[in-house]
């Protein structure tokens, strides 16, 4: 009886629109402060559980092609080891693996697909677990990440691996055949055929990147890179590879394990790399030692939807937020990570100001210094741990390692570090960068901005 | 026209997304105050001279205040029901199995439920006890709670296109705007001075949200022209500037919110209050409206209801 009283009362209300006497309306009505305005570093749950999150994610050591320590393993030896990984690290059924794909550049196509595809065995997995690869230049292996990363929200599956692979001591740079003599008839197609140096020769000239600027900054990057091998920071994220190093002139073989990258100089001065004659160009500022180090390198990342990490009690290390790829000037191709990284931050529904950690690849120090002034980043959130000056830049496997890299370095932060953005520019004209949050093993959000205004959205009001 | 009479007061109906001819009308008896509820189905004849077939009827123990077609499974219902549970109604399988599902969540009345539309997996449910409750068909319990009105939640509505989008109508005199994947609320809207009843997102344009309000007014444009407390309010599928509402007025009016004299047509078939009204996705222009008269009309727009 009570009940219906109460209903009547409530019903009765809606015909009484001339009442000033709102009993709920007076006493307990106020309007609540929304949390975040749109672009706000806001914290966005995963209510449905179907958002794809990294759980695994490790390297190779980087080693100098030709001379460093994996200068006698063969490519598919080299990526067998980070497959592996992922999949015993988190003890998962690798038939439960929906695809894997990997990023490579290099090597002819066909042989490199047959030569993952033979990897994948060595590691463990079933006949029923496809592999494919995919070149997007230096990209290719976040490109690959990026694809698994959109199969799995497509439906397709529910567990990928994207991963990357270079053996630049197998496959060093170089251009097969003929070229077409159409390309005289078209300045951008020309301009794909510049030597990457001459690209970072014509960034540090247009945008007036100063060698000693340059040189800077390939100094810090061995000075961090070396800094975290010695704090061992990078044990997290290196898979230790058995293999094996031929003495040139005996041709004796002996077993090595590698497990630390060789191409870190930790006493790199600024007058030491002044002393370079640079490589590309007469008067010019690119040099060797300004230069990312021609690598061999694998790496790869654990993907799944969240349900599914979730069920298996996996911890989380990131989520995958967004991908973008953008084109640029062929002959400035090195301006790549300023064009895409705004494009896959504004993806996100977020802002620069939001991202707590980047990976940018040194791909030449002129590139990397102009997009670190472009987009006005502080330098304490780039390559914290050093880039690709100092650790090397085995083209494929980049992508992959830099997922690796951040998302050990962000769970490392916890506190204060929610997103991280990777990125590189790619030969022949483009930039990639994707967007990644932390996962659940980091401490609770602290840093979100307040925001003024009550009632609206940034969106409504700027209308 | 067709016209079907209900044992008990009607207090809402929705056309069936799947099957033109079919809908679902929620009532409650002695006007939901107090006694029993039953959800019928019904399918409409070929002919509309026929009668309004009846496919099932639902008992409950309380009244039901909403229902909602499930946009995944042709054969699921959702009622809304007073004694605060969500329940689950299976059109494929005998009534002894049936409900299918209870959710016993609510610690007052439910009085809304709505199926997204986009995602297809989830419902939501809002209640007197000022809260609004996410639900999946395969979770025993709700996905989230959202608590921030201060006053009885009498509608929430997904967004026709994204997601995780939806808004709540409350008794708090607020719309809110709210995105499942943030902690809370996205945007207030305080559009009234009186209690908000009902509301609904626009088809064609995002940025168009009607609400029907004690007050009598939208207050978008200002459509006046009930003469008490709104009670639902429904845009059209299929005609951006056409909405639908119903009122204590015991009418129910159809508007264009983009001319001068907004009020296009006002029918006056209900003889006690019009409490709910939907139009279909299925057929343009075909109209459904139940309301304390215990009877459910279905008419295409611009003839006459009661017409034989």
């Amino acid at each position: 009886m009570e009940k219906a009283i109460n209903r009547q009362k409530i019903l009765l209300h809606h015909l009484n629109p001339s009442s000033s006497t709102h009993p709920n309306e007076s006493s307990s009505l106020h309007a609540s402060a929304c949390v975040a305005g749109d672009s706000a570093a806001y914290q966005r749950t995963s209510t449905f559980g179907d958002d794809v999150v990294i759980v695994a994610a490790y390297r190779t050591a980087h080693c100098k092609a030709k001379r460093g320590g994996f200068k006698d393993t063969l490519p598919d030896d080299l990526l067998a080891p980070v497959l592996k990984a992922v999949i015993e690290k988190t003890n998962v059924n690798p038939s439960e693996v929906g695809d894997i794909v990997v990023g490579s550049v290099l090597a002819p196509g066909a042989q490199r697909a047959s030569e993952c595809r033979m990897a994948a065995f060595y590691a463990g997995f079933p006949e029923t677990v496809p592999v494919r690869t995919v070149n997007r230049q230096c990209s290719s292996g976040l490109q690959a990440v990026a694809d698994v990363a959109a199969a799995i929200r497509a439906g397709f599956y529910d567990i990928g691996i994207g991963a990357g692979l270079e053996s630049m001591t197998t496959n060093p740079m170089g251009w097969d055949g003929s070229v077409n003599p159409k390309v005289k008839m078209f300045e951008q197609a020309q301009n794909c055929l510049l030597p990457m140096g001459i690209t970072s020769e014509n960034v540090a000239q247009r945008f007036g990147v100063s060698r000693k600027e340059q040189d800077q900054a390939a100094v810090e990057s061995h000075r961090r890179a070396a800094a975290a091998t010695a704090a061992g920071k990078f044990k997290d994220e290196i898979v230790p590879v058995t293999t094996k190093i031929v003495d040139p002139k005996t041709g004796e073989e002996k077993s090595v394990t590698i497990s630390v990258d060789d191409g870190i100089r930790p006493g790199t001065t600024v007058s030491d790399l002044g002393r370079l004659k640079p490589v590309f160009k007469k008067d010019g500022s690119t040099t060797a030692g300004n230069s990312s180090q021609v690598t061999d390198g694998a790496s790869a990342v654990l993907l799944m939807k969240r349900s599914v990490a979730l069920q298996k009690g996996l911890p989380i290390l990131g989520v995958f937020r967004t991908f973008a790829a953008v084109g640029v000037d062929p002959a400035i191709m090195g301006v790549g990570p300023a064009a895409a990284i705004p494009v896959a931050v504004k993806a996100a529904g977020l802002e620069l100001d939001d991202i707590d950690l980047f990976e940018i690849n040194e791909a030449f120090a002129s590139q990397f210094v102009y997009c670190r002034n472009k987009l006005g980043l502080d330098p304490e959130k780039i390559n914290v741990n050093g880039g690709a000056m100092a650790i090397g830049h085995p083209l494929g496997s980049t992508g992959a390692r830099c997922v690796a890299t951040l998302l050990h370095e962000m769970k490392k932060r916890g506190r204060d570090c929610r997103f991280g953005v990777i990125s590189m520019c790619i030969g022949t004209g483009m930039g990639a960068a994707a967007v990644f949050e932390s996962g659940d093993c980091a401490d609770e959000l602290c840093n979100a901005r307040k925001v003024d205004d009550l009632l609206l959205s940034k969106d409504a009001r700027l209308k | 026209m067709p016209v079907f009479k209900t044992p008990f007061n009607g207090y809402s109906v929705k056309f069936s997304p799947f099957y033109e001819n079919r809908l679902a009308v929620a009532t409650a008896q002695n006007f939901g105050i107090l006694g029993n509820g039953r959800l019928h189905v019904l399918d409409l004849s070929a002919d509309p001279s026929l009668p309004i077939g009846e496919l099932a009827a639902y008992d409950t123990a309380d009244g039901i205040y909403d229902v909602s077609w499930s946009e995944s499974h042709d054969s699921i219902v959702i009622a809304a029901v007073a004694d605060g549970s969500v329940k689950l109604y299976d059109l494929a399988l005998p009534p002894t199995s049936n409900p299918i599902r209870s959710f016993q969540e609510h610690t007052r009345e439910v009085h809304s439920a709505d199926y997204n539309p986009v995602r297809r997996d989830s419902f939501l449910s809002s209640s007197w006890d000022d809260t609004v409750k996410l639900w999946t068909l395969d979770r025993p319990t709700s996905v989230r709670t959202f608590k921030e009105h201060a006053y009885c939640v009498y509608s929430a509505v997904w967004n026709p296109r994204h997601a995780d989008v939806f808004a709540s109508a409350s008794g708090d005199c607020t719309l809110r705007v709210w995105d499942v994947r943030e902690p809370g609320s996205t945007m207030i809207l305080p559009g009234h001075e009186f209690e908000i009843l009902a509301c609904d997102w626009n088809k064609y344009d995002e940025c168009v949200i009607a609400t029907a309000s004690v007050d009598k007014r939208f207050p978008l444009v200002c459509l006046n022209g009930h003469g008490y407390a709104v009670r639902k309010v429904k845009f059209s599928p299929h005609v951006r500037n056409l909405m639908v509402s119903c009122s204590y007025d015991m009418t129910v009016c159809v508007w264009d919110f983009m001319v001068e004299d907004a009020l296009v047509s006002r029918y006056d078939h209900h003889t006690e209050f019009a409490v709910g009204v939907d139009m279909s996705v299925l057929v343009e222009g075909l109209m459904a409206s139940t309301g304390w008269d215990e009877l459910v009309y279905v008419w295409q727009h611009g003839t006459d209801p009661r017409a034989p």
